[in-house]
């Protein structure tokens, strides 16, 4: 599904180049949970932006379901993304003017779907993540927790191929993120394809296989069994 | 899609209440100023166009020059109308006006006093558009003794508009015929008069002297681009027909006259223009200036501008706020135009809701503003015809605008910056907004010292020594009406205890007759050394009643028999005439005509006194010269009273009036009234300009307020770690006021030169004035400072108290 080849990415201040990614290669299946792991400023979340195609690389080529898209201005990439990507993130980023619903409804109004199968996908999904009962609050009338679900309720609403989670259990506490992990499985098990970027090697065991990061560079890889 | 976004907005309105309110209301508050400004300067703009044939009227003025003395008239000879009309077949029709005094008309068995009557002939329905409501208008006023009423004067006397065919009684004797009954005259009108009498039943109408001016005189073209070829023809209309007259009056030619450096021209002014561009002798009623129209109007921008650069500031700074939205909005595929197009709808919804909230507030505070301006605006369907678009206009203006900072600017951002939080930092780098907060200040303390001014010269005008004292002076104002009896009510008065002095004149220097005449310096009647001067009949109690004082010589006495030729002139009449010591010299008043040596005919006069300058015109205008005359003349009494126990000291002149003349009711006065009066254009404007320049200050404060909130709400976590590492709560209120004193202090140094230079100009209208004091520009920045500083302190005091483990702990 997702093949980079010697990606590099470079931040530049007024005197200092810094390297975020260095030649980086790696490939991503379909139906793979792949787990991005190293200290801060290895890159992590570079690359997770990168892969989301929210960002763009300086060099090197990313193939996202045999597309080139590493030179494609920011509309293909928002075309191509609100069609096959979902993101969960670390501090949830909900719309706080919103309810869970119109949270959740929100990708499916992007990508034109009608207003009553909207009503269904959402209704659908929020009972999944059983979070039905709460879909008339607004997120700060949430849980941590439930707002993760309802994050990643938003993510997976618009059946995305792939799954990018940057530090999902990061505000949570343990509990809430087993529940979190859980859920992130089921999904995978599913067939959605999962990369989730983590500092917690417990939340990493949930994956197939850690790709360990130093210096903008693959240092490791691990296969879980 | 749309309702989302219109949801979003919404919500973030909602969340935001305190901000929206300042937002919404600052707006409101100045758009409904700006519409109430906007309804005066077009009543203003509107006056005499409800005459169809407006844009082909013209009045004839004239100039008259004499020696150094020089007049403009808007009134022109008896036969002017006629003979234009009969000479210039471009001239469609012409019609004249004169005012009639005041007069008494008979209702049952009592005389009402009434003011607005005046003369016209039968051409006025022609030229001017007063539609009759019953009558004909072509014949109404071409018999004598026939008269035309408005409507309210109909229901008023004869308690139906039917009032053809009903007779009037004028001053008790004589009696004319309604011919005709019209529609009240609009407002916007510069006359206003309630009867209109046939000029056709006074013989004087038809005279054919062509030295005398006293008929408002209008023309009605047949096509208006012909008034510059009717301003051409007039010199030699004058030869033609003055010519002759002035040979035999003058006993000089009209060439001789002018080698005089003397002349007498006519010229034009168009209908439309008379209310804010004329201000000439005999116009038919008070009329405005353009510069005050120019004032009010650049006000009204200003708080206009004012209350749409606090939306703006305000909105652009709450939008940081929503950088997060934006990024996750993009995140999950929102293209740019998307997020373009929902800023831009938000901010124009929010401008509309202002706009109608203005629209309410404005109609609501109409009739107070109507009240404060001297105006009797109404809104009409026919002003919301421009009212509507340019409102529209103004909300989509305004909303672009303001929207347009968070429409083009968030929405360019890359997502992963904004989710980062990277550009949470909006409210630094508003280079922007700091030039918008110096031009609200600018505007602020241009109004500050435009008020003080006009306070100050208004100040000036109440408490300078005018020459005479107008407190506590009763003026009888229809004494005349006494006729022979006019002396004995006089002196019934003065035995009256609380009575100091009387006197009997209609001349009196607040209000009341005024006569020119011609006297020569020197037996030479040379006419450049000739004085043109107010010319007032007065009696010997005037001079102590009005308590003016003499500079040198006497007043006039009832011992001297002589007095029937002694003047009194005033200071400026002895400066024009140029004599070392005035008294005992003798001036020569001009009777008109030539005697048959053929010098002028003329009337020795002894200056036995020269009385110290009093200001008996508007203290625009300079002290004129002026001679006094020694006469009986009844048209006023005024009655110098003692303060204490007026009201029964005013039931005995009442009680004594009623003796005398039980038909005809007292009408009075007291003159410190009539002089306030004479400046309450004045007062007006001071007044008008308090209210607004509070109220741009207000929405100015307001602006400042939300902003200084902002930036507090955005500092809260360095003011958390300023606070634990020790910072004092003043050294914190000093860092988040600082930026914004600054911002006050650039204002006050562009502000106060181009204010002096602007008010310095206004000032130039007077004669008399104030100059402009260092205090009113110091005090006006010290005052823009310190409501700054408390605004913004208010604020900077909420944030430098908070707790810095809870700002700490929120990030």
């Amino acid at each position: 599904m997702i093949k980079i080849t010697e990606l590099e990415k470079f931040y530049r201040t007024e005197e200092v180049e810094t390297i975020a990614l260095n030649k980086l290669s790696m490939h991503v299946d379909t139906g793979e949970f792949v787990a991005i792991m190293g200290p801060s400023g290895c890159g992590k979340s570079t690359l997770l932006n990168i892969l989301g195609m929210l960002d763009d690389p300086d060099e090197g080529s990313y193939v996202f379901n045999g597309i080139e898209v590493a030179h494609f201005n920011e509309r293909k990439r928002a075309d191509l993304r609100k069609h096959n990507i979902g993101f969960v993130f670390q501090s949830f980023n909900l719309i706080d003017e919103l309810t869970v619903f119109e949270n959740v409804e929100l990708p499916l109004i992007y990508t034109g779907v009608s207003a009553s199968e909207r009503v269904k996908r959402v209704e659908e999904v929020l009972d999944k993540m059983q979070i039905m009962h709460r879909r008339n609050h607004y997120p700060q009338q949430l849980s941590g927790g439930q707002q993760q679900r309802v994050a990643i309720a938003r993510a997976v609403v618009n059946k995305p191929k792939l799954i990018l989670a940057d530090e999902p259990t990061g505000n949570l506490d343990s509990s809430n993120g087993n529940d979190v992990m859980e859920l992130l499985t089921d999904l995978n098990e599913q067939g959605t394809t999962i990369i989730m970027v983590t500092h917690s090697e417990h939340d990493a065991r949930y994956s197939h296989r850690i790709i360990r990061l130093l210096d903008g560079q693959t240092v490791m890889e691990n296969i879980m069994v | 899609m749309f309702k989302n976004y219109i949801k979003t907005a919404f919500r973030s309105l909602y969340k935001n209440k305190g901000f929206t309110a300042i937002n919404i209301l600052g707006l409101a508050l100045g758009l409904a100023t700006c519409l109430l400004i906007v309804f005066y300067v077009v009543d203003e703009l509107s006056y005499d166009r409800y005459n169809t044939k407006a844009e082909r009227i013209y009045r004839v003025n004239e100039d008259l020059k004499l020696g150094e003395n020089k007049v403009q008239y808007s009134v022109a000879m008896p036969p002017l109308a006629k003979t234009l009309k009969a000479e210039y077949s471009y001239v469609e029709d012409a019609t004249r006006i004169k005012r009639a005094g005041t007069t008494h008309v008979k209702k049952g068995s009592i005389n009402i006093v009434e003011n607005n009557i005046a003369f016209a002939d039968a051409s006025i329905f022609n030229v001017f558009t007063l539609p009759m409501i019953s009558g004909d208008p072509k014949t109404a006023l071409l018999e004598p003794s026939t008269v035309v009423i408005t409507e309210s004067i109909a229901k008023k006397y004869f308690n139906t508009t039917n009032a053809v065919g009903k007779f009037i009684l004028f001053n008790d004797k004589e009696n004319f015929k309604v011919t005709g009954v019209i529609k009240d005259i609009p407002k916007q009108s510069h006359f206003n008069f309630d009867f209109f009498v046939s000029l056709e039943s006074f013989p004087e109408s038809r005279s054919n002297e062509w030295l005398r001016s006293d008929y408002n005189t209008y023309v009605l073209l047949k096509n208006a681009k012909d008034h510059e070829k009717l301003a051409a023809s007039f010199p030699a209309l004058l030869q033609k027909f003055s010519g002759s007259q002035m040979q035999s009056e003058l006993g000089m030619s009209v060439a001789q006259f002018e080698k005089g450096g003397s002349y007498f021209r006519m010229n034009l002014t168009a209908l439309t223009d008379i209310h804010l561009k004329s201000n000439l002798s005999g116009e038919l009623g008070p009329n405005s200036t353009t510069q005050y129209v120019y004032i009010f109007s650049a006000i009204a921008l200003f708080i206009l501008l004012i209350a749409c650069v606090n939306f703006m500031n305000l909105s652009t700074a709450r939008s940081s706020n929503r950088s997060r939205e934006v990024g996750v909005r993009k995140v999950l595929g929102s293209s740019r135009k998307y997020l373009i197009f929902q800023f831009l709808a938000e901010s124009i919804l929010v401008t509309l809701v202002a706009t109608v909230i203005a629209i309410i507030a404005a109609s609501a505070l109409l009739p107070f503003f109507n009240q404060l301006s001297g105006k009797e605006i109404t809104l009409t369907v026919d002003s919301l015809k421009w009212l509507v678009p340019s409102l529209l206009a103004v909300v989509l203006v305004v909303g672009s605008l303001a929207g347009s900072y968070p429409a083009f600017f968030l929405s360019a951002f890359q997502p992963i910056d904004v989710l980062k939080g990277k550009l949470s930092a909006g409210f630094k780098g508003g280079g922007l907004r700091s030039f918008l907060v110096v031009f609200q200040f600018f505007v602020s303390i241009l109004l500050i010292i435009g008020t003080l001014v006009i306070r100050n010269q208004l100040n000036f005008i109440q408490t300078k020594n005018l020459g005479y004292n107008r407190n506590q002076v009763l003026i009888v104002k229809n004494s005349g009406e006494l006729n022979q009896q006019a002396k004995v009510f006089k002196q019934e008065l003065a035995s009256l205890p609380g009575v100091k002095n009387t006197t009997m004149t209609g001349f009196l220097p607040t209000n009341g007759w005024r006569n020119t005449r011609i006297y020569y310096k020197d037996a030479t009647y040379d006419q450049k050394k000739s004085l043109f001067p107010q010319s007032w009949e007065i009696d010997a109690d005037y001079i102590p009643t009005m308590d003016m004082k003499m500079a040198a010589g006497r007043n006039f006495s009832k011992e001297m028999q002589s007095d029937s030729s002694a003047i009194i002139i005033n200071e400026a009449a002895a400066k024009f005439l140029g004599f070392a010591d005035p008294v005992n010299k003798t001036v020569y008043q001009s009777l008109g005509g030539d005697r048959k040596d053929g010098a002028p005919n003329v009337k020795e006069c002894h200056i036995v006194g020269v009385v110290k300058d009093f200001h008996f015109n508007s203290l625009r205008e300079k002290i004129e010269p002026m001679v006094l005359t020694y006469g009986q003349n009844p048209g006023a009494l005024a009655i110098r009273v003692s303060p204490s126990n007026i009201s029964s000291l005013m039931a005995q002149i009442k009680d004594k009036w009623n003796q005398l003349s039980p038909n005809v009711q007292i009408d009075y006065s007291f003159m410190d009234q009539d002089f306030d009066a004479s400046y309450r254009s004045e007062q007006r404007i001071g007044q008008i300009f308090i209210i607004f320049t509070s109220l741009a200050i207000i929405i100015a404060c307001l602006g400042l307020f939300g902003l200084a909130a902002y930036a507090a709400e955005q500092r809260t976590k360095e003011i958390g770690i300023r606070k634990v590492l020790g910072a004092d709560v003043s050294v914190i209120v000093a860092m988040l006021s600082k930026d914004f004193i600054k911002l006050v202090c650039i204002a006050i140094v562009i502000a106060s030169p181009f204010a002096w230079y602007v008010m310095n100009k206004w000032l130039q209208d007077f004669a008399y004035r104030t100059t402009i004091q260092w205090w009113v520009i110091a005090s006006a920045g010290a005052g823009a400072l310190v409501i700054a500083f408390i605004t913004i302190s208010f604020q900077s005091i909420k944030a430098a108290l908070a707790n810095p483990v809870e700002s700490l702990r929120s990030e």
